[in-house]
């Protein structure tokens, strides 16, 4: 596999956007002989939002630790900001903000404490602090109870001083692994939010998830990860086209089989489909696979309902990260997750790593 | 920012597009290794303060222990061994009382660190330029903190009550320093434990598995020779032992180093080991390269 490559917009002088990321044939091997992550080449150019997918126990949480310097990679080499992974892991820690799996705060501080805490580690000059605490407390909406210790904050408000203290020293990238995981749909979106904020102010995002839907929002370019080898790259769109694009399920009233033939000849007659996508009968009407499938829905239950094919109702989804799976690899990603849960990312700290590279 | 953009490799291979960067960023600020003990020292003091449990416990349990102690063995052997001694049972009570809250204070630092490794705040913290020494001489500052605060007041209401410091108030200072140096190795051991275990119910059973036992196997109740025989070869192998000679040494009979020497060298000997294996663990879990 070739390295994932960059595709975001140059630099107004035509010059590509320099990388922020650039990993070489990484591999992470545990103590217990676990191979993690077998090869994993991927660069991402300053600015981008670029996303890591992939199931549970595909290797995504140990690539992003050897990005951050928590993990030693086995094998190959990384470049973060500029900084070797091995060789300058001080300035490589301090050009870049992380956000674990788990959220991470002090409970037995406040909000302010948690984030002065940070800025101190971080070295935020003592004249800038108290400034940049209220602007990251205003940032994910905490100044209301900036001074109430975080053990009293509900999941969603600690996702969001995890995500404050991982941005106080103004980062140039951020690493965010699963950060949604969890949380309830306005949670979800108001983080969403607040990411694509900072990736607008100029912050290179990497974002792990197993959401296809998530990174479809959010991110640029993906990679798909699985068993620790890199089996996809691209846009959203482009992985949408492996599975086909979106898909549209339209449920009939009069759904007896002749009725759904004819629905099927009505779509594909319509010529809306732009000659791609594929229609096919359900047991309850029919089911619309096409990249343009949100666009020209509406346009189909027109056509439909001119044609005298009365509509009971409908839905228009994002392929799933298992439709990605399907199409890529043959195997959904639930059942890869369930027999890579125990093997492939074992939840063993960096002391279980293998000793040697 | 969704992209639908088209992929464009921009590498040798497409040569209508150069070869991009790796960027670059400028070196952070270095902040001085004494700024970033001191972040973390405020840090973990910060945790205790917030923790009223810890707070009134560290004033109540020394106080206890000092009364309850010099009246349950008072009572029963207080006087021989005031008689033996040639001072009261109290003043022979404190510099164990002080050796005994440096070993329960000591005890709970490995929980600490188990507590941080369970609420991810262990990997934040790797995660920033700090030095990792500088991350861990804070934490191991603040409870020496309540180390001294918990050994001043037994040696304040030991005084207060009627006991003596036969070295003055700078010998009562150093049963402070010798309590600290007592209380490095348990600390030490505390936070291997805490980094084997990872948990902290087994950190706390561990420790208390260990500390009760040593305790009253030591010279710090009783005179050694009052021990049944098999106690007394584990007596004077028992670290606590010498804690308590120093600080006892210090309190009865004054500046006597031919006394303090060998008791001092023990307990830096013991730092320095169990202090080495602490580090060494420590780096290990937080440092990639393993």
């Amino acid at each position: 596999m070739h390295p994932v490559s960059s595709t975001t917009d140059d630099r107004p002088d035509g010059s590509p956007r320099p990388d922020a990321i650039r990993a070489q044939h990484v591999s992470v091997t545990y103590a217990s002989g676990t191979e993690a992550v077998k090869d994993v080449s991927l660069t991402v150019p300053e600015g981008e939002f670029f996303g890591f997918l992939g199931p549970n126990g595909a290797g995504k949480t140990t690539t992003i630790k050897a990005l951050v310097t928590l993990l030693d990679p086995t094998g190959g080499t990384v470049t973060v900001n500029g900084f070797d992974v091995r060789r300058d892991r001080r300035a490589l820690r301090a050009s870049v903000g992380y956000m674990a799996q788990e959220t991470s705060v002090d409970l037995e501080l406040t909000a302010r404490e948690n984030i002065r805490f940070a800025c101190e580690a971080y070295g935020v000059p003592r004249a800038e602090r108290a400034a940049r605490i209220d602007e990251l407390l205003d940032l994910v909406d905490l100044a209301a109870v900036a001074d109430d210790q975080a053990k009293t904050y509900s999941g969603g408000m600690k996702k969001r001083l995890d995500v404050a203290t991982a941005l106080v020293h103004r980062p140039p990238l951020v690493f965010l692994d699963e950060p949604t995981t969890g949380l309830d749909p306005k949670a979800r979106n108001r983080l969403w939010e607040y990411f694509r904020e900072i990736n607008d102010a100029g912050t290179t995002v990497f974002l792990t998830t197993q959401y296809l839907e998530e990174a479809d929002q959010l991110c640029d370019r993906l990679a798909v990860i699985d068993d620790g080898h890199i089996v996809a790259e691209g846009t959203p769109a482009e992985l949408k086209a492996r599975v086909g694009g979106d898909v549209l399920d339209v449920d009939l009233i009069d759904d007896d089989e002749s009725s759904r033939d004819r629905a099927v000849r009505v779509v594909r007659e319509s010529g809306l489909l732009d000659g791609e996508g594929s229609v096919s009968r359900t047991e309850t009407g029919v089911s619309v696979t096409s990249l343009h499938a949100r666009r020209v829905g509406t346009d189909l239950l027109v056509a439909l309902r001119d044609a005298g094919v009365a509509v009971e109702g409908f839905e228009v989804h994002s392929p799933t990260l298992d439709d990605v799976f399907l199409a890529i690899t043959g195997t959904p990603a639930s059942e890869r997750a369930t027999s890579a849960d125990g093997e492939s990312e074992p939840s063993e700290g960096p002391t279980d790593q293998k000793v040697g590279r | 920012m969704s992209g639908d953009t088209p992929a464009r490799t921009a590498t040798a291979e497409d040569p209508q597009y150069p070869e991009p960067t790796v960027g670059t960023v400028e070196p952070p600020r270095s902040t001085s290794y004494l700024a970033e003990v001191w972040v973390n020292f405020k840090r973990w003091n910060l945790k205790a303060l917030r923790n009223p449990f810890i707070v009134v416990g560290s004033v109540v349990q020394p106080v206890v222990f000092l009364l309850l102690f010099s009246e349950v063995f008072g009572g029963v052997v207080g006087a021989a061994i005031g008689d033996a001694a040639g001072v009261d049972y109290l003043t022979y009570l404190v510099p164990a009382i002080v050796v005994q809250v440096a070993l329960i204070a000591a005890s709970s630092s490995g929980i600490g660190l188990v507590n941080d490794i369970e609420n991810g705040m262990f990997e934040k913290v790797l995660v920033t330029p700090m030095r990792r020494s500088a991350v861990f001489l804070g934490k191991t500052l603040s409870e020496m903190i309540r180390v001294v605060v918990q050994g001043a007041l037994i040696v304040v209401l030991g005084v207060l009550l009627g006991a003596t410091v036969e070295t003055g108030v700078l010998g009562a200072v150093a049963m402070l320093g010798v309590a600290v140096l007592f209380s490095l190795w348990f600390t030490a051991f505390s936070n291997v434990l805490a980094l084997v275990t990872r948990d902290q119910e087994s950190t706390i059973i561990g420790a208390n598995l260990l500390t009760f036992p040593l305790l009253f196997v030591s010279s710090a109740f009783l005179p050694i020779e009052a021990l049944p025989g098999w106690m007394q070869v584990v007596a004077r192998l028992n670290p606590i032992t010498y804690g308590v000679d120093a600080t006892r040494t210090l309190m009865l009979e004054g500046w006597d180093w031919a006394a303090l020497a060998p008791d001092l060298a023990v307990l830096v000997a013991l730092d320095v080991v169990l202090g080495t294996v602490a580090v060494v663990m420590l780096s290990r879990a937080s440092s990639a390269r393993v």
